[in-house]
């Protein structure tokens, strides 16, 4: 617990006052009438358009087709990392093996086009289904305990799908691999490519919109209340184990159509590329550096390593080192920015405008702890010491 | 069905097998116990240390042995440092989830520079005690088998008497238990507990040596033994040692006798069927204590 003291100072006795001025600032201002209460968002909303503008214009401006294919896989990243944001933004629950998700949706949906003869978006969509139906007893057996036996089971899950599809070489081609026919035969190269950047942004959208649903929801603060502290969560009635399972296969399902689509346009897959730990490895990392909390935290991390990637496969070939430079980078991240990077260049600004503080704020439940400890006054202290003896327990819990 | 002597073949393989299985859990156990972490980079060490047995005699021709004098007190070290410089500056309120991420991490840097050093070509130690191997009741041991059992072997039980028997193993036992009262009694709890990590890795360089006798290895290895080490630290009960072993000598055992039928590939998956069934119907393990609860 020393550590916990040195952790950086809290604002509470400076940001009362100030989240006091400012909320009667705002009075003031609604009672004048002058700006309208969407007026703060109108600079977001401008920034949100610009950037669909230029995803959507980037294949024409795109001097050739590579550009386009590095677009796809950057966009692919996005939606991977989106969809592993569903379980590891919302509930803290980190999965090192959404990656066997993504394979099992390719290899799903390039069977079933395959051997039933469905059309490719018809199997797309069976797949994502199918995916769905077998994380729920993935995530009855995962989610029953937590933390560190989560991954453990996480990790398991990529390890035996890869020794199952590597096996069992007559239904899914074993090492050999599996050629899935294009969806639109007719159509060239350069055609295929633009056609599936804009069905990538498409899902990535459909992602987007999905978790900003979830995120103002009373069943996103009932994910929120378990990632803060999910023993006080279920004394406070949220009913947390069917809702940790119902965004975990919400989860899947959208990891399972990222993975679809890829095999859709990549055509070729392998089970040792497909189900790697390597993958679910990335989409840790993604999340992570853009920042877990915030609806394109996950986008913004894919746009940085995806594009790293792709930039050290072109200059160094394919060398072992890339994995010394994503198990690095994602050192880095862990060790002094677990937050990510939106979270760190807000504070950055804010200290800078000085005007960060709001009326209401999301506090970590350890932030909200050390506050606490700081107040003073009878009645604070009382409640410090009771909330010191529930976080006694609360991290006991944890540790 | 298969004939007699075959079955008992594969119980004595399993059971050699199982002995190594045991040590390299008993390291995951001492890291879970000292500071709730999972140490998902336990089998890139392991294989690290292989590869230093293997590059030791490619170079020198000295026995793979030998390299433990070297590989046992490096890995001690760096154990207590990495304790000491990483996992200690995680914030403690997501020590759990994020240290899975940070060793994850360390095992994958572990794991780019084999390939860039060592290329990602299978090796193989050839001795001129390789192929020596004696008759036991009708069961065919390999020596080199043997030896890396009775290394394990000889290992655990230098750790248990080492984790009953000594000052420091008391003091450790009693950080494990409860950190708070250990240093209300005058232990430095964050001293034994880099040391206590120190040890664990110290495992893996006993391990990997004994690997490297009979195994081909390969940078990407590690995976192929992690799956089936969390497997037998859950099946155990995290925290558990003596539930470790049984719990790795059992699957070892359950593996090797399932080779006889299927193939070595879907002979592993018993790690994983036993894994989930275990987090289904019992998931604090099945020797775990109080520890376990909660993970």
């Amino acid at each position: 617990m020393p550590r916990d003291s040195e952790a950086p100072l809290p604002a509470g006795e400076a940001s009362l006052p100030a989240s006091e001025v400012s909320l009667r600032a705002g009075g003031t201002q609604l009672r004048a009438g002058e700006t309208p209460f969407w007026a703060g968002r109108l600079p977001r909303l401008g920034i949100l358009l610009a950037v669909v503008a230029v995803v959507l214009s980037f294949p024409s401006m795109a001097p050739s087709p590579y550009e386009i294919t590095v677009g796809i896989a950057i966009l692919n990243y996005a939606v991977l990392s989106t969809s592993w944001n569903f379980v590891g933004g919302f509930t803290g629950y980190i999965s090192l093996g959404h990656g066997g998700f993504a394979g099992l949706g390719a290899y799903g949906t390039g069977l079933l086009v395959t051997k039933t003869e469905l059309p490719p978006f018809a199997a797309l969509f069976t797949a994502a289904v199918l995916v769905a139906a077998v994380a729920v007893p993935v995530g009855y057996a995962a989610l029953r305990v937590r933390g560190a036996s989560f991954v453990i089971v996480s990790i398991a899950l990529v390890l035996i799908l890869l020794l199952v599809f590597q096996s069992w070489s007559s239904f899914t081609g074993g090492s050999r691999g599996l050629v899935v026919p294009r969806p639109f035969p007719g159509m060239l190269r350069a055609e295929h490519h633009r056609t599936f950047y804009f069905l990538f942004a498409a899902l990535l959208a459909a992602a987007l919109l999905v978790w900003w649903i979830i995120d103002r929801s009373r069943f996103g603060m009932g994910l929120k209340a378990i990632r803060e502290d999910e023993d006080k969560a279920q004394s406070l009635g949220t009913p947390t184990y069917t809702y940790k399972l119902v965004v975990f296969v919400v989860s899947a399902a959208f990891t399972s159509l990222a993975g679809g689509l890829y095999a859709l346009w990549f055509g070729d897959l392998d089970p040792v590329f497909q189900f790697s730990i390597l993958s679910g490895a990335y989409m840790v990392l993604m999340a992570l550096l853009g920042g877990v909390r915030h609806l394109y935290g996950p986008v913004l991390g894919a746009v940085i390593v995806g594009y790293a990637l792709e930039y050290s496969k072109v200059e160094f070939g394919d060398t072992p080192l890339h994995l010394v430079v994503a198990g690095l980078l994602l050192g880095v991240v862990v060790m002094f920015m677990p937050d990510g990077v939106i979270p760190a260049a807000t504070a950055l600004l804010d200290r800078f405008r000085k005007t960060g503080e709001t009326s209401i704020r999301e506090v970590t439940a350890a932030e909200l702890r050390e506050r606490r400890g700081q107040r003073n006054g009878t009645e604070e202290v009382r409640d410090s010491e009771r909330s010191g003896s529930g976080s006694g327990t609360g991290t006991g819990s944890q540790t | 069905m298969p004939s007699a002597s075959l079955v008992f073949q594969s119980v004595v393989l399993g059971v050699l097998l199982g002995g190594l299985y045991a040590l390299l859990a008993a390291g995951l156990t001492l890291y879970f116990g000292v500071m709730r972490v999972v140490m998902i980079a336990h089998s890139a060490f392991l294989i690290l240390a292989a590869y230093l047995a293997w590059y030791a005699h490619r170079e020198t021709g000295v026995d793979p042995l030998l390299t433990l004098f070297v590989t046992v007190p490096l890995f001690f070290a760096a154990g207590v440092a990495m304790q000491r410089l990483l996992l200690t500056r995680l914030r403690p309120a997501t020590l759990t989830m994020m240290s899975v991420l940070l060793t994850f991490s360390v095992a994958l840097v572990i794991e780019g520079l084999l390939g860039y050093v060592f290329s990602g070509t299978q090796r193989r130690i050839r001795l001129d005690y390789s192929s020596a191997g004696f008759e036991f009741l009708g069961a065919r041991i390999a020596a080199v088998k043997l030896i890396a059992f009775g290394m394990a072997a000889l290992a655990l039980l230098g750790l248990y008497a080492l984790m009953k028997h000594s000052r420091f193993g008391q003091a450790l036992r009693a950080t494990i238990q409860h950190r708070e009262a250990a240093q209300l009694l005058g232990i430095d709890t964050d001293r034994v507990a880099g040391y206590g990590f120190g040890l664990g890795l110290a495992t893996a360089a006993v391990g990997g040596t004994a690997l490297a006798l009979d195994t081909t290895i390969y940078p990407s290895l590690h995976w192929h033994w992690i799956g089936p080490l969390m497997a037998i630290i859950v099946v155990g009960g995290l925290g558990s040692v003596p539930g470790a072993a049984i719990a790795a000598m059992t699957l070892g055992m359950l593996q090797s006798l399932l080779q006889l039928e299927l193939s070595t590939t879907w002979a592993q998956t018993v790690f994983y069927v036993a894994l989930f069934a275990t987090l289904a119907f019992r998931p604090q393990g099945f020797f775990g204590g109080r520890l376990a609860q909660r993970f």
